[in-house]
């Protein structure tokens, strides 16, 4: 394992981090705070930005580690636009990029790496969240071809996607190992249609609604990959994927929790001195540092092992998750402490922060869900006696 | 829960006040979050009903002093699922009683009658942007003269500041320290008073919160709370009964949260199965219960020897401590056990989740707390 970076990387890395801070940052707190139709348009204008800046072929085309170091940036400077450029980039751009035919790829690699188009994942339902049994969507063969109906639920990206990566069963009774498919429907199929965002407690800037099917009709060349029943394994690559760029965004959170809190510490001044200088402070800012970077180590090795196909990857990849997203809640949790009741005002990075960081611990597998998934790896693996 | 605490009376007041609640606040309280106000009007039939009196000596038009009575009024208010409108509400429980237990005869008359019937509102002014826990850095300037106190600086963070008719405003009237504080009752409607600013916050958002400026008020020599320069001590003083009562608004929101994760367990299905026939969540819920029972009882307890005349500095900062993490803790979990459907705003949990996060912030923060009772148990 060397997570050593050559000169010309370290170069590329610092001078997106930098349009990051440019760009990207001052458009998170009105991201957060402007109504919804308002908030699609700056975060049009990142996405295309990101685009320009080769942030969607990096997400398609590089190494997972390039992929979470500048994630992690982005994720620093504006939690909603790292998640909005991961539902698309990542959550889409992960299964068509390795699963779709060359067809699908040329149909929409390059829209979707210029940043000029926009995907997303539409397979949470309201009665299927980390329980994909519980699916309602139903693809039926209709000539050559399929109708499509269903109700999902919680799609970001939604309002403003192009194009929609739509899980639906093609044939129940097989069950979930090879009943499920995945289809690439426009936005624009008959039948498709968006409904209002709904408010989320943070990341809001990542505009999510419910997605409604009515016999939305796709022919065969929909089906990703070309062949029926393969959704289940196709997601659960895909959402270990999502795992670690979740990680970055927890890393990301984190790291803008910490340098806000440190500045805190520094100038403002209680009972004669800097509040950093108070012993219960400092302790909570090593806390932060700690944590931030056993995580950002734990999410490297997963990547690497990911990367090189290692046995422990996937168990690897749900605690990496798992560590930084409890990580981040904890981090900004101390870093509002630190603030006092100014960090619990609109407007203040603090604020928002610590509602974006609870995200990590609910979202593309809940701690729970991780935890369940890491434990039955283990009760596999390991032999006793 | 409490019997031990709790007399027919008591019961009798949970009974109206939770009607109370579910008929003029519940119907309506998702609308006002949204409006970031509820109408003025809620204080006069709170006030009427008799509840604003709570605490307060009858022949200034309260209801007479049972901190048992209070603890009801704020666990059946905290069902609204809106701690900003319980705590905006109640603002005059941080505001009068610094006036009833140290002001004169004569300013109890002019201003505590009005606001236990509901019709003005009062509001604390304490905090400034420059001091917040360290109190004795308070830097509003109040310098007497002849029969006036002409008052300069600014306030933040003024629960009910916004619409507040009278502010009990911590001054400066002498020098440097805790020494020179005083406490000062001014009226919005006087000349130089000015809301700058309605701020606006992560949580509590029927809550008004108001940045108040004071450029050359004229504030009358017998609004002075108290004797001069013993304005720390008012203020030291009138914090115990608002951790109390912190602490109280926490595990009423921790109950809450906690009887709404209850309910989703036993309903929603995954796998198969309701939520709670899986152990990890069944565990949770049981871990939920727990800290929350423990911060209700312990909070009872600190009231009761509160209510016994008893020195409770320790216990009050203990019990908010706890009480405000324990609940921090199972908002924390309930948002868990929704999952993604926790994180939006349909669900009360992801309200519970923003509001419940300033408990250990006001009224004294966690860590000041840590300072208080570390210097008490340590000779």
């Amino acid at each position: 394992m060397d997570f050593e970076l050559d000169e010309k990387t370290k170069e590329r890395v610092d001078h997106f981090k930098e349009f990051c801070r440019a760009e990207i940052r001052p458009r998170a707190s009105p991201l957060d705070e402007v109504p919804a139709p308002e908030r699609i348009l700056y975060l049009k204008k990142n996405l295309s930005g990101l685009g320009r800046q080769g942030y969607f072929h990096c997400l398609l085309e590089e190494s997972l580690l390039h992929k979470c170091l500048l994630g992690e940036h982005l994720a620093w400077a504006c939690g909603a636009t790292f998640l909005a450029a991961a539902a698309s980039g990542v959550a889409f751009g992960y299964p068509l990029k390795r699963f779709g035919t060359a067809g699908q790829k040329e149909r929409y690699a390059g829209r979707l790496a210029s940043g000029e188009g926009t995907g997303c994942l539409a397979c949470t339902e309201a009665q299927a969240g980390s329980d994909l049994g519980g699916l309602g969507t139903k693809a039926q063969k209709k000539g050559t071809g399929f109708l499509i109906s269903g109700q999902k639920d919680l799609v970001t990206n939604a309002p403003l996607a192009d194009w929609f990566l739509v899980l639906a069963w093609t044939d129940e009774a097989c069950g979930l190992a090879s009943g499920l498919t995945f289809f690439v429907i426009d936005r624009s199929a008959p039948g498709l249609a968006v409904g209002e965002p709904v408010e989320t407690m943070g990341l809001k800037g990542a505009v999510t609604a419910p997605v409604a099917l009515n016999e939305v009709f796709v022919t065969e060349e929909a089906v990703l990959g070309g062949r029926i029943g393969q959704g289940y394994g196709q997601l659960g690559e895909t959402l270990e994927e999502m795992k670690l760029a979740l990680s970055a965004l927890a890393l990301g959170l984190g790291t803008a929790c910490l340098e806000a809190a440190t500045r805190q510490a520094k100038t403002r001044l209680a009972f004669g001195k800097p509040i950093g200088l108070f012993e219960g402070v400092g302790a909570k800012l090593a806390v932060m540092f700690t944590l931030l970077d056993l995580g950002r180590m734990l999410t490297c090795y997963a990547a690497f092992c990911r990367e090189n196909g290692e046995e422990n990857a996937p168990s690897l990849a749900s605690s990496a998750k798992l560590f930084t997203g409890e990580a981040a809640r904890e981090i900004a949790h101390l870093a509002l402490q630190i603030h006092g009741g100014h960090g619990y005002l609109k407007g203040h990075p603090v604020e928002r922060l610590y509602r974006d960081a609870k995200f990590c611990e609910v979202a593309y597998g809940t701690s729970e869900m991780l935890r369940a998934a890491i434990a039955r790896d283990i009760l596999k693996k390991y032999q006793t006696g | 829960m409490g019997a031990e605490y709790f007399t027919e009376e008591h019961q009798l007041l949970r009974a109206s006040v939770r009607r109370f609640v579910e008929r003029e606040i519940k119907p309506h309280v998702d609308r006002w979050e949204e409006e970031e106000s509820f109408p003025r009007e809620l204080y006069r039939k709170a006030g009427e009903a008799g509840y604003l009196g709570i605490g307060y000596p009858e022949e200034y038009g309260g209801a007479g002093a049972d901190i048992f009575m209070g603890v009801v009024f704020t666990e059946e208010l905290v069902r609204s699922g809106s701690l900003g409108l319980v705590a905006s509400l109640g603002s005059h429980n941080i505001a009068l009683p610094p006036l009833t237990r140290l002001g004169t005869d004569g300013l109890k008359r002019k201003y505590l009658p009005p606001v236990l019937s509901g019709e003005a509102i009062a509001a604390l002014g304490i905090t400034e942007p420059n001091a917040g826990s360290d109190v004795a850095a308070i830097g509003t300037r109040a310098v007497r003269q002849g029969d006036f106190y002409r008052v300069n600086g600014s306030k933040t963070f003024i629960t009910s500041g916004c619409r507040a008719d009278y502010l009990t405003a911590a001054v400066r009237t002498g020098g440097e320290g805790f020494q020179g504080i005083s406490l000062l009752l001014i009226e919005s409607a006087t000349p130089g008073y000015q809301v700058t600013k309605k701020i606006k916050k992560m949580g509590w958002h029927a809550s008004d919160t108001a940045e108040i400026a004071f450029t050359d008020c004229l504030v009358p020599v017998e609004n002075l709370i108290g004797a001069e320069g013993a304005g720390f001590y008012g203020i030291m003083a009138n914090f115990q009964a608002e951790r109390l009562a912190l602490a109280v608004i926490a595990h009423g929101a921790a109950q809450l949260a906690l009887e709404i994760s209850l309910e989703y367990a036993r309903r929603r299905e995954a796998f198969g199965r309701p939520l709670a026939g899986f152990q990890v969540i069944r565990h949770k819920l049981a871990d939920m219960a727990t800290v929350t029972e423990v911060a209700r009882e312990f909070n009872y307890r600190v009231a009761a020897r509160m209510a016994a005349g008893a020195e409770t500095v320790r216990e009050v900062s203990m019990a908010k401590n706890f009480a405000c993490e324990a609940c921090e803790r199972v908002v924390s979990e309930a948002v868990q056990i929704h999952g993604g459907y926790g994180y939006c705003r349909e669900y009360l949990v992801e309200r519970l989740y923003r509001d419940s996060r300033i408990l250990s912030i006001g009224g004294g923060t966690t860590e000041i707390m840590k300072e208080v009772i570390s210097r008490l148990i340590i000779p």
